[in-house]
C-alpha cells in the first residue's frame, strides 16, 4: 500500500459528519414530502389505463364519467393537441390516440373532488378496444413478422449500434484463451418508498406551477413547456422532499406531469395526481432488461487481449433513455481494465412490455455482473487467483482507455488489494465462497449534453452575517446539500451552521441538468465552491474599501492589515445601505473544458472517474439452494472524502440495492403482465436482509473535483453484482448466469450440472 | 365502526350475541386489516383467558391471543414446544410479530400459516367457545375449511387457547421454512415434525409440511413409514424421498415451480426430521 494513501475504515472518529437540519426533519416525521402536500380547493386525478398489451383504440366515450357528481374533467388523447415527446425519440403523447402498446398504457384521465369519485369516474369510462397481436421477447420481436410497434423503428428495433475498437477479429484468434457466456438480467425498479405525486396549479397570468420532487427539475420544466406549449418562463416547478429517488426519478413520471397540468388547465383548479405502487410497477419506468453474450479473449499470463459483447436489451413499449442506458450497460465495463480490442453489438428492441428507464448506475451494474463474471471463468481456466487477473489488467492512473476515457486520478488497484485484505482473500474459511469485482463510474457527464457540462451555483451574505447557497442541484436524502454546505463552509471559512442552501425551486435556483450520472459532488460541488471563493472576495472587497486598507477574512470576520476587524453582518450591513439594499453575492460558474468526443463515440467524457473494488463472503446451502451474503467490503476511490457520514450512507444503500438487483429483485412477467407488481411480490431487501458491509474508502486527491473530490452515488451499487455472482459461483463451482441468483436459480443450476456429469 | 377491546370471557361471549353478524373478533389484526374492515370489531388482544401460556398437569396450554414474539420469548414453549417457537420466530417481520397471534395465523386460515402448521405437527387441539357457551376441542386441521376460508366464523366462535400433550419423555420438535427473503415474505415451503424415541428408534412421528392441501398436511405414509427406524441419516434420506412422493404440490410463476417446491420439501422434512430427534435423545438424557 503506498504510504500516501490514507485508507479510512471501520467507525474513525471525523469532523467530516455533517447533516443538514432536514435529516431530523425527517427523522422526527416533520419533512413534508409531495404526497403530504394539499392545495386549497385541490381535485384529484386519476388515469384509466390500457388493459391489452397491444390495441388499437375505436372510441373512448367519456360522457358518463363527466356527467357524474363531483367529476370536474374527463380528458382522452383524441381532444388534445399536445406534441409527442421523450427524451431520446418522440415515441409518447400524454394519452393514447389511436393505439395503446402495452398494459398500463394511459388512455384517460379525470379530475374529481376526491379520489373515491376519479376512480368510479375511471370505472364509468367506455373505451372501445380492437386488440392486435402483441409480442413479449425481444428474439421474436426482431423476427420478420412479428407485430410492429412504432412506424419510426422498423423492425421493432429503437436502436442499434455496431463498434468495433482495435483489430478483435485477430486477438480472438491469436489468443490463448476465449471464455465465453451467455448472461440474463430482468427489468428492475428503483422501488423509491415515496410514489411519484405531483400538485399542478394553472392560472392564466402566473402560470403553471408543479409541487413534485424530481431529480432533474429544469429537464422537466422544458419538456412540459413545450408539450403544452406555455412559454418555459410560465412554467415552475417547486420540490417538497423527495422520498427517494435513485435515478428512478431523474425525469420522474412524465405523464404523470403532464396530465395533471392538462386537467389544472381544464378545470382551473389544482389537481394532485400520485401512482399507486400498483402503477409505479406497471407503468413506471424501469431499468431495461437485458440479455448479453460475451466473450473475453486472454493470453496465458492472464493480459486480456479482447473483448466482444453482443447485447440486446428490452426497450418495452416507449424509450424514455433506454437507447442511452443500452451505450452505458455495453461500454462502460470496457475502461476498468487494459483492453486493447472491442467489438460491441446493441440492438434495443420494442415489445409490449413496460417501458423502461434508469435506476442508479445507469446498467453499469449489468455490464458488471456479465463482465466480471466472464473474468473469473477465465481465471478458473488459467489457473489464476481473480486477484491477481484484475492487478494485472486494471486501469492505472495516466491512461487513456480504449473508449478515450482519460484517468487523471485512480486508485483502482489500490481498491482491489484492500478489499481483497479485509474480506480475507488469502484466509478463507472453508464452506465459504468469495468473489471480487471491480467497476470504473463517469462522475459527470461532457457529452450527454455537450452545451452543459458543468454547473452553476450563487451564495449570498444574508444581512446578519450568514450565507445562503443557491444550486439547482437536488438533494433527496443523498446527502448533497450537506457536501455543498461543508465545501461552502471551507471556502468562506466560516461554520457549516452558518450556512444554508436552497434549490427546490425553478424560479430561483441556477439552472442544472439534474441530479444524474454523479455529477453533484464533482461538477455542482465545484461551482459551489467557485461561487463561495468569488462571495469571499467580494466579502473582503467591501471591507478593504470600508476600512480603507486592505484586509483578510479569517474565523468568519474581517481583519484588516492593523488589526481592525469587521463581522460579516457589518459587512452586509454597509453594502446593503451603499446599494440601496442589494445583498453581496457570488456567482459560480463551472464549465470544463469541451471534449474531443467522435461520432464512434470516442472521446473523454467526463471531468473525474470513481473506481471501486468489492468483495463479498457468502455461503450456499447447496440444498435448497439458499444463498446467504455474511459480508459486503467495499472499497472506494472517489478521491477525497468530503463528508464521510454520508459517503458511508452512500455506500450502505448503493450495496443494499445491488444485493437485491443480485438475488432477490426483477420483474416477473406473464405475458406483458407484470406478476409482481407491488412490494409484497417484488421483493427489495428488508433491513433484516442487510449483511455486513464494511466500507473503505482510499483517499487520493482528484486534480479537478472540489477539495479533490469525486462521484460516489452511483459505483456504489456496480461491483455487487459481480462480486456476488462470483462468491457463489466459488462457493459451489457452478456458476448461476441469470439474475436475480435465487434458491430456485441456484438448485436448477446444480440439477443442470449433474445432469451433465 | 365500532370497536370494543374486551378483558373478560363473558362480555366477549355477551358481546358476540347481542351484536350480531358484523360483529368480528379482531386480535393482532394482521391479517384483518389487509381485508375491508367489518363494521364492528371485538379486540381480545386483552383477554386474560387468551393470554395463558402455562403448563398443567402434562399439559400445555397457548392462549390463542399469544402474539408471534412472546411465543418467542416464552422459554417454556421454547423448552416444550420447540417447533412452535421455531415457526413463530419466522412469521413475517418484527412489526407483524409483535402485533400477530397464534390463533389469528390459524383462523386466517393461509395454507403455509407458520404457526398452524408447527402447531399441527405438535398434535395440538383447538378450544373453542360458541357465544351460546357450548365448547368444542378440535384438531388445527378440522379448522379449515378451504384455501384462505376457515371453518370457524369468527362472528360466533371464540378460539380461546391452544392445548399440546407435553407428558411424554423422549420426544423432540422442530420447524423450518424457506422464504424468498429474511422477512415480509409468505414461506415457499415450510415444515414441522414431533415425534418420541424409544431405544434409539422411532416410536411415534407427526409430520406436517405446506402449502399442499388447504390446511396444514399430515404426511401419513412417510409417517407410518419412519414408525421402527433407528435414528440415523439413511431414515432422515428415505423420509426425505417418501415425503416428495407423497405430496401433490402446486408452482407458480410468482413464488417457485413445483418441482423445486417438492425438492423443498424434501430437504426441509429430512432436516426437521434430524432435528427433532436429536432435541427429543436431549431430553431423554435431561430426563
Ligand atoms: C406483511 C405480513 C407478513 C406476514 N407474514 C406471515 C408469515 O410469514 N407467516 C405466517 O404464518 N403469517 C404471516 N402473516 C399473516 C399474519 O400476520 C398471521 O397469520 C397472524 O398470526 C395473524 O394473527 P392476527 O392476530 O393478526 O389476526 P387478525 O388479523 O386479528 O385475525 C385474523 C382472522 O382470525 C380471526 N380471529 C383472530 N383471533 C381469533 C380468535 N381468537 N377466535 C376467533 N377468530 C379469531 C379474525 O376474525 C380474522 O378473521 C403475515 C401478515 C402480514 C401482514
Amino acid at each position: 500500500m503506498p504510504t500516501e494513501t490514507d485508507i479510512i475504515t471501520g467507525d474513525r472518529k471525523t469532523d467530516r459528519g455533517f447533516q443538514t437540519p432536514e435529516v431530523w426533519a425527517k427523522i422526527t416525521g416533520k419533512a413534508i414530502y409531495g404526497i403530504d402536500l394539499k392545495l386549497p380547493g385541490m381535485l384529484y386525478g386519476k388515469i384509466l389505463r390500457s388493459p391489452h398489451p397491444h390495441a388499437r383504440i375505436m372510441g373512448v366515450d367519456l360522457e358518463q364519467a363527466r356527467r357524474m357528481p363531483g367529476v370536474r374533467a374527463a380528458l382522452a388523447g383524441d381532444e388534445l393537441s399536445c406534441k409527442p415527446f421523450g427524451m431520446v425519440y418522440k415515441d409518447e403523447l400524454p394519452l393514447a390516440i389511436d393505439r395503446v402498446r402495452y398494459i398500463g398504457d394511459e388512455v384517460a384521465a379525470v379530475a374529481a373532488i376526491d379520489e373515491k369519485i376519479a376512480l368510479k369516474a375511471l370505472e364509468a369510462i367506455n373505451v372501445d378496444y380492437e386488440l392486435l397481436p402483441a409480442v413479449f421477447d425481444t428474439e421474436e420481436a426482431m423476427a420478420p413478422g412479428a407485430p410492429q410497434l412504432h412506424d419510426q423503428h422498423p423492425g421493432n428495433l429503437a436502436w442499434q449500434r455496431e463498434l468495433t475498437r482495435g483489430n478483435p477479429e485477430a486477438a480472438f484468434k491469436t489468443a490463448d484463451l476465449v471464455v465465453e457466456g451467455s448472461f440474463s438480467v430482468p427489468q428492475v425498479h428503483a422501488a423509491y418508498l415515496e410514489p411519484i405525486c405531483c400538485v399542478a396549479d394553472y392560472d392564466p397570468y402566473g402560470g403553471l406551477t408543479l409541487h413534485t420532487a424530481v431529480q432533474s427539475p429544469d429537464i422537466v420544466r422544458e419538456l412540459v413547456a413545450d408539450v403544452l406549449d406555455l412559454p418555459v418562463s410560465k412554467v415552475r416547478i417547486i420540490g417538497p422532499v423527495m422520498g427517494g429517488g435513485f435515478g428512478g426519478r431523474v425525469y420522474g413520471n412524465l405523464k404523470v406531469y403532464i396530465i395533471s397540468s392538462l386537467l389544472a388547465i381544464r378545470c382551473g383548479r389544482p389537481v394532485r395526481m400520485q401512482l399507486t405502487r400498483q402503477e409505479e410497477f406497471i407503468a413506471g419506468r424501469p431499468m431495461i432488461a437485458a440479455k448479453i453474450r460475451a466473450k473475453l479473449a486472454l493470453n496465458q499470463d492472464g493480459t486480456i487481449l479482447a473483448r466482444a459483447v453482443d447485447l440486446i436489451t428490452d426497450n418495452g413499449a416507449y424509450s424514455a433513455q433506454a437507447p442511452w442506458v443500452s451505450k452505458t450497460l455495453s461500454e462502460r465495463n470496457d475502461s476498468v481494465y487494459r483492453i486493447p480490442n472491442i467489438r460491441t453489438t446493441v440492438r434495443l428492441v420494442c415489445t409490449n412490455k413496460v417501458p423502461t428507464g434508469q435506476y442508479r448506475a445507469y446498467g453499469n451494474q449489468v455490464g458488471n455482473f456479465a463482465m466480471e463474471s466472464l473474468l473469473d471463468m477465465a481465471a478458473k481456466k488459467l489457473g489464476l487467483d481473480p486477484l491477481e487477473l484484475r492487478l494485472k489488467n486494471c486501469v492505472k492512473k495516466g491512461e487513456v482507455t480504449v473508449h478515450g476515457l482519460r484517468i487523471n486520478s485512480c486508485a483502482l488497484s489500490d481498491c482491489l488489494q484492500a478489499a481483497a485484505d479485509e474480506i480475507g482473500w488469502h484466509k478463507r474459511k472453508p464452506g465459504r465462497g468469495y468473489g471480487i469485482s471491480a467497476a470504473i463510474h463517469a462522475g459527470g457527464s461532457l457529452v450527454f449534453d455537450k452545451n452543459m457540462r458543468g454547473a452553476s451555483a450563487y451564495a449570498r451574505l444574508e444581512y446578519d452575517g450568514r450565507v445562503t447557497l443557491f444550486s439547482g442541484e437536488q438533494d433527496y436524502g443523498q446527502g448533497t446539500h450537506a457536501t455543498f454546505i461543508l465545501i461552502a463552509a471551507r471556502a468562506l471559512g466560516i461554520e457549516p451552521d452558518q450556512i444554508i442552501i436552497y434549490s427546490r425551486d425553478t424560479l430561483t435556483s441556477p439552472f442544472s441538468i439534474g441530479a444524474l450520472a454523479m455529477r453533484q459532488t464533482t461538477i455542482g460541488g465545484k461551482a459551489i465552491q467557485l461561487a463561495a471563493e468569488k462571495l469571499r472576495e467580494k466579502i473582503a472587497q467591501t471591507a478593504a474599501e470600508m476600512l480603507g486598507e486592505p484586509v483578510v477574512m479569517e474565523g468568519g470576520r474581517v481583519r484588516s492589515a492593523t488589526g481592525k476587524t469587521l463581522e460579516l453582518s457589518e459587512i452586509a450591513a454597509d453594502y446593503r445601505f451603499q446599494t440601496s439594499g442589494l445583498s453581496i453575492t457570488g456567482e459560480g460558474k463551472y464549465v470544463p473544458s469541451e471534449s474531443a468526443y467522435d461520432d464512434t463515440g470516442y472521446g473523454n467524457i467526463a471531468v473525474a472517474y470513481s473506481f471501486a473494488a468489492h468483495t463479498a463472503e457468502v455461503e450456499v446451502d447447496r440444498e435448497t439452494g439458499e444463498v446467504k451474503i455474511i459480508r459486503i467490503v467495499a472499497a472506494h476511490d472517489s478521491g477525497r472524502i468530503l463528508n464521510l457520514i454520508s459517503a458511508r450512507g452512500q455506500v450502505y444503500g448503493g450495496v443494499t440495492q445491488g444485493l437485491g438487483y443480485s438475488c432477490q429483485e426483477g420483474y416477473l412477467f406473464d405475458g406483458g403482465r407484470v406478476l409482481n407488481d407491488s412490494l409484497a411480490d417484488y421483493r427489495i431487501p428488508t433491513a433484516l436482509d442487510v449483511p455486513d458491509i464494511m466500507p473503505i474508502f482510499i483517499e487520493q486527491d482528484d486534480p479537478e473535483g472540489p477539495f479533490g473530490a469525486k462521484g460516489l452515488g452511483e459505483i456504489v451499487m456496480v461491483p455487487v453484482l459481480g462480486a456476488v455472482a462470483n462468491a457463489v459461483a466459488d462457493a459451489l463451482g457452478i456458476r448461476v448466469t441469470d439474475l436475480p441468483i435465487t434458491a430456485e436459480r441456484v438448485y436448477q443450476a446444480i440439477v443442470e450440472w449433474e445432469c451433465e456429469q | 365502526m365500532s370497536y370494543q377491546v374486551v378483558s373478560n370471557l363473558e362480555q366477549v361471549l355477551s358481546a358476540l350475541k347481542n351484536r350480531g353478524e358484523n360483529s368480528r373478533i379482531i386480535a393482532g389484526g394482521t391479517d384483518l386489516f389487509l381485508e375491508k374492515l367489518p363494521e364492528k370489531l371485538l379486540d381480545i388482544s386483552a383477554l386474560a383467558e387468551a393470554l395463558v401460556i402455562e403448563e398443567r398437569g402434562g399439559t400445555m396450554l397457548i392462549g390463542a391471543a399469544v402474539t408471534h414474539a412472546r411465543a418467542v420469548a416464552s422459554p417454556l414453549l421454547a423448552k416444550k414446544v420447540k417447533a412452535l417457537t421455531e415457526a413463530c420466530a419466522q412469521v413475517g417481520s418484527p412489526q407483524v410479530r409483535n402485533l400477530g397471534t397464534l390463533g389469528g395465523n390459524v383462523i386466517n386460515a393461509a395454507p403455509a400459516a407458520d404457526a398452524a402448521v408447527a402447531l399441527a405437527a405438535l398434535g395440538a387441539k383447538a378450544e373453542l367457545i360458541h357465544y351460546s357457551g357450548n365448547t368444542r376441542t378440535v384438531e388445527i386441521e378440522e379448522l379449515y375449511a378451504g384455501f384462505n376460508c376457515s371453518a370457524i366464523d369468527s362472528c360466533q366462535e371464540l378460539l380461546l387457547r391452544f392445548v399440546v400433550n407435553s407428558s411424554d419423555s423422549g420426544s423432540g420438535s422442530a420447524f423450518a421454512r424457506l422464504a424468498a427473503r429474511k422477512s415480509l415474505a409468505l414461506p415457499l415451503a415450510n415444515a414441522a415434525a414431533w415425534l418420541r424415541v424409544e431405544h434409539n428408534c422411532l416410536q411415534e412421528v407427526r409430520l406436517v409440511v405446506a402449502p399442499v392441501k388447504p390446511a396444514p398436511t399430515r404426511l401419513f405414509k412417510t409417517e407410518s413409514l419412519l414408525v421402527g427406524r433407528p435414528l440415523i441419516a439413511e431414515s432422515w434420506r428415505e423420509a426425505a424421498g417418501a415425503a416428495m412422493d407423497e405430496v401433490e404440490v402446486r408452482g407458480s410463476l410468482l413464488r417457485c415451480s413445483a418441482d423445486y417446491r417438492r425438492h423443498l420439501i424434501g430437504v426441509l422434512v429430512g432436516r426437521v426430521l434430524e432435528t427433532a430427534a436429536g432435541r427429543a435423545l436431549t431430553a431423554k438424557g435431561e430426563a
